[in-house]
């Protein structure tokens, strides 16, 4: 990220008594946050910061907490415990102000199906208070190659166009902080390099922190400064992907392999289960 | 509350009325369909000399206004459940539009929807019954008034409830009228309802509106005790209203519903 950039995005959300590490204002803090169901523990005790201008992955299998964890940081599930702040601000208080520097995608939001790929985006741009929204809607359409689908209603899109409506969507009021929910689930490989590359090219250029989760470990090793690895609701490990690789498989490896931590940790679960 | 986040909720509204025939069908279709039953009706009626022509009127106003009251309340739920219908909750709860924002959004939505239906009804009645609303409609005013309030305080209700229970509470949107309707006493006075039902009948807002009505449409008087009556009733509904949905609303966030909602 360009010093200049940085320090000018940093400016703009650290407020006083925003919690501070290492020197540096932190702009996603987690605190011992959990959510209960009844009698499941979908998010157990989870502490973590995001720095600014970092890319953090927030992996693990199926059922681990992660997207309950977005869900709590959007303020659309109330957690049981703990808080969380967004730009050194409470999500309980400041809910609205959060919302407005921030976006997200998730495979849980769809579009209303009529409306086309441009009408709904532009319900969003004036929700998110965009100037220029048609610019800024055509800019978008273009960067993720959708262009030609503005006219089209979104029942007539197939999942991965619709994935790429929701990217636009998630872009549109130029965010400091995206939230990420599996973005690439839908896409074909040659589509999901190329938000990938999005991806990476607006954290470089802007300073967007991200924060993403994804199943394809490949992906999350190679645009991830920092994995945080969820295992049934809790945090089995943190760090950069060779220290997570390092920790779960307790070897002394030279590369990350997400893919080897992904596979131990599920075998541990079928092992538990057989012996149950 | 942001004025331009509330424009962007009438947007999203405008643009399904303009896409789903559904709307055109309850704004245009309906209000059609019962004025002609009920004006054929009351033609039969005058045709035989069986009843005043006073009589005839108040049937043929309490159509048009019941009208009102069902389309708002119905057409309220179901601006929400298309929400709901098209998942689209995740993409606005999660975004900086407010929950007051969007209510009052989808109420001016609703709102031009149930004027629509209002002209349509009171236009063909005019046309072909010679029954002719518009006179009145400055008497009628407040009651139309507290009808409006009555079905927006419904319509708050039940949307709390779908928020909550989600769509197993979705007949309610449809239904939720045709429960009031006959304590309500649209069509016939209050003293022609059994002496046990008739306190339930007092407690309701329509009662007094529909009861309003009929005097300013017989006498062309103003009735100030049940404009008053309603008014006071529907103050104490909209506020256990508002604290009912938001009690629905925090519920559904902490169960998690608003991502689940089926």
């Amino acid at each position: 990220m360009p010093a200049a950039v940085s320090k000018q995005r940093a400016a703009k959300w650290i407020v006083p008594g925003a919690p501070l590490a290492y020197g540096v204002a932190m702009l996603v803090t987690v605190e011992r946050l959990t959510k209960t169901y009844r009698n499941f523990t979908a998010v157990n005790d989870v502490s973590f910061v995001v720095q600014a201008g970092e890319i953090a992955g927030l992996v693990g299998p199926n059922g681990a907490g992660k997207t309950t964890i977005i869900h709590m940081m959007l303020g659309l599930i109330s957690p049981n415990a703990g808080s969380i702040r967004l730009f050194g601000r409470s999500l309980d208080k400041d809910c609205e102000h959060i919302l407005q520097r921030l976006n997200f995608t998730t495979p849980y939001m769809a579009f209303p199906a009529r409306l086309t790929v441009l009408e709904n985006l532009r319900v969003f741009a004036q929700i998110y208070n965009v100037r220029e929204p048609i610019a800024k809607i055509t800019e978008l359409l273009e960067r993720f190659g959708i262009a030609h689908l503005r006219k089209k209603p979104v029942s007539r899109l197939s999942s991965g166009e619709t994935t790429r409506v929701g990217l636009c969507k998630a872009f549109l009021n130029n965010p400091e902080l995206l939230l990420l929910d599996e973005p690439t689930a839908y896409l074909d490989p040659q589509a999901a390099l190329q938000v990938r590359n999005v991806l990476v090219d607006l954290q470089r250029t802007c300073g967007t922190t991200i924060l993403y989760t994804s199943h394809n470990m490949f992906e999350v090793q190679r645009i991830c400064n920092r994995i945080i690895f969820l295992d049934r609701g809790s945090i089995m490990a943190a760090g950069t992907p060779i220290e997570v690789t390092r920790k779960v498989l307790q070897e002394d490896r030279d590369a990350p392999a997400l893919d080897e931590v992904f596979i131990r940790i599920a075998e541990r679960h079928s092992n538990e289960a057989v012996s149950n | 509350m942001k004025p331009y986040r509330i424009k962007a909720v009438i947007r999203r509204h405008a643009y399904e009325v303009r896409r789903n025939a559904n709307h055109i069908t309850y704004m245009v279709y309906w209000p059609l369909v019962n004025i002609a039953v009920w004006g054929f009706f009351t033609l039969y009626l005058r045709h035989g000399d069986r009843l005043q022509p006073g009589v005839v009127n108040c049937l043929l106003g309490a159509v048009i206004l019941w009208g009102l009251f069902n389309a708002f309340q119905r057409d309220m739920a179901v601006g929400f459940l298309e929400e709901l219908w098209s998942r689209n909750l995740v993409g606005l709860f999660a975004s900086p539009l407010t929950v007051s924002e969007y209510v009052t959004g989808l109420i001016i939505v609703t709102l031009a929807k149930a004027i629509v239906s209002l002209a349509v009804g009171s236009l063909v009645a005019w046309l072909f019954y010679h029954y002719d609303i518009f006179p009145v409609l400055l008497t009628l005013f407040p009651f139309i008034l507290n009808l409006v309030l009555f079905a927006l305080t419904i319509g708050v209700a039940v949307t709390g409830l779908i928020f909550r229970y989600t769509t197993k509470f979705q007949a309610m949107a449809w239904s939720f009228a045709g429960l009031l309707m006959p304590p309500s006493c649209v069509f016939y006075p209050l003293s022609s309802l059994p002496r046990s039902l008739r306190p339930i009948a007092a407690i309701l807002p329509t009662t007094h509106s529909f009861e309003g009505m009929r005097k300013a449409i017989e006498t062309g008087g103003f009735s100030t005790s049940h404009f008053k009556s309603g008014l006071e009733l529907n103050l104490i509904y909209f506020i256990l209203a508002i604290f009912f949905f938001r009690w629905m609303f925090e519920s559904a966030k902490s169960r998690g519903l608003l991502v689940k909602m089926e």
